[in-house]
């Protein structure tokens, strides 16, 4: 049986469909059998990060309305040959998702894949919710500032309050990776640091990713960072993507090496 | 940060100011989320009291002392 992990946050724009696009390749490249589905119904964006956009004929919507089977919706990234992605409806009703719909999908991909991982949309609206409703691990991304951790606990408060598991007294896994660390700026007092956060939050910690401007050209080119053997922030995704299969490898070190200047004045 | 303060010390560092007042308003807020199925309760708690007599209004409050989490509930009949 499938592990359903939900990618969440509170506040928008802090890198959930990323690290969804990256830890499905990375569970991938491991030799799992992945799942991605694209949760933001009406906005769908996870298609261009993975770059499989031109491939889409069907989306989430048409397998639960019926309009046609999984396997005709399902699209197979070339790249990872484990990895396949559903998309996101790009209809204007956001309400169109139904719960009972919802989990007779969930269910069949179950049967198929090893994990589901399940980008939600940002905000507590429904979108969240059927999102939530049958994870088994929810992974909370948050940048470090005040907006984004204060929505993050909110958000924290209401995951168990709209879970399948909770409800029948089981808890679900929830796990913090903080997006888009400055190191720098952390060392000098100006930006919130990792510990802050998680002592704010009071969840574990699943990942690190430091700020990397290779995301940005990752994203305009439709390869997921993933793939950069160099990058800092792809080291980052393949290490939440081991600890997600419950291996134990270390934390990122991302204290600046001290320039010249830094270490006459510093 | 201006030229003045640039020359002569610095004020307190930002991430401390930040982690200061989201402990703040944290605290302030987990009070009313601690307990996210208030409103379908007292929805429900509403129902279920109507069937035995009339009521104006029920009031629940959540409150944190210790190690107790105690639902305060409290109704008023007409």
């Amino acid at each position: 049986m499938g592990e359903v992990i939900t990618v969440t946050s509170g506040k928008g724009g802090v890198g959930k469909s990323t690290l969804s696009a990256n830890l499905s390749v990375g569970l991938a490249e491991l030799g799992k059998r992945v799942v991605v589905i694209d949760f933001d119904i009406g906005l769908r964006n996870l298609d261009m990060i993975l770059g499989l956009e031109n491939r889409i004929v069907y989306d989430v919507v048409d397998v639960m309305e019926g309009r046609c089977n999984l396997s005709q919706a399902l699209i197979n990234d070339k790249r990872a040959s484990n990895l396949y992605f559903l998309p996101a409806s790009q209809t204007s009703d956001k309400n169109i998702l139904d719960k009972e719909k919802v989990k007779t999908l969930i269910d069949t991909l179950k049967k198929d894949f090893d994990f589901i991982i399940l980008d939600s949309p940002a905000g507590i609206e429904s979108g969240f919710e059927h999102s939530i409703f049958l994870a088994d691990r929810a992974l909370i991304v948050t940048t470090p500032d005040v907006s984004a951790v204060r929505d993050a606990d909110r958000v924290i408060g209401i995951i168990d309050a709209k879970s399948e598991k909770a409800k029948a007294g089981q808890e679900v896994q929830k796990h913090v990776v903080v997006n888009r660390v400055k190191p720098g700026m952390v060392a000098s007092g100006q930006m919130l640091s990792v510990e802050d956060v998680l002592s704010i939050l009071a969840l574990p910690l699943i990942g690190v990713i430091p700020d990397d401007e290779k995301i940005i050209t990752s994203t305009n080119e439709g390869e997921p960072i993933y793939y950069d053997k160099k990058s800092l922030a792809a080291e980052a995704y393949r290490r939440i993507s081991k600890r997600v299969l419950g291996e134990e490898v270390t934390f990122l070190d991302l204290s600046e090496k001290k320039g010249f200047f830094k270490r006459l004045f510093g | 940060m201006t030229l003045f303060e640039r020359i002569f010390g610095k004020k307190e560092a930002s991430a401390n100011v930040a982690r200061d007042r989201l402990k703040l308003m944290l605290a302030h807020e987990r009070a009313d989320c601690a307990v996210p199925y208030l409103d379908d309760l007292k929805k429900d708690l509403l129902k279920v009291i109507q069937k035995y007599t009339t009521v104006k209004d029920v009031t629940i409050k959540s409150e944190k002392n210790q190690d107790i989490d105690l639902l305060e509930v409290e109704i008023q009949l007409r």
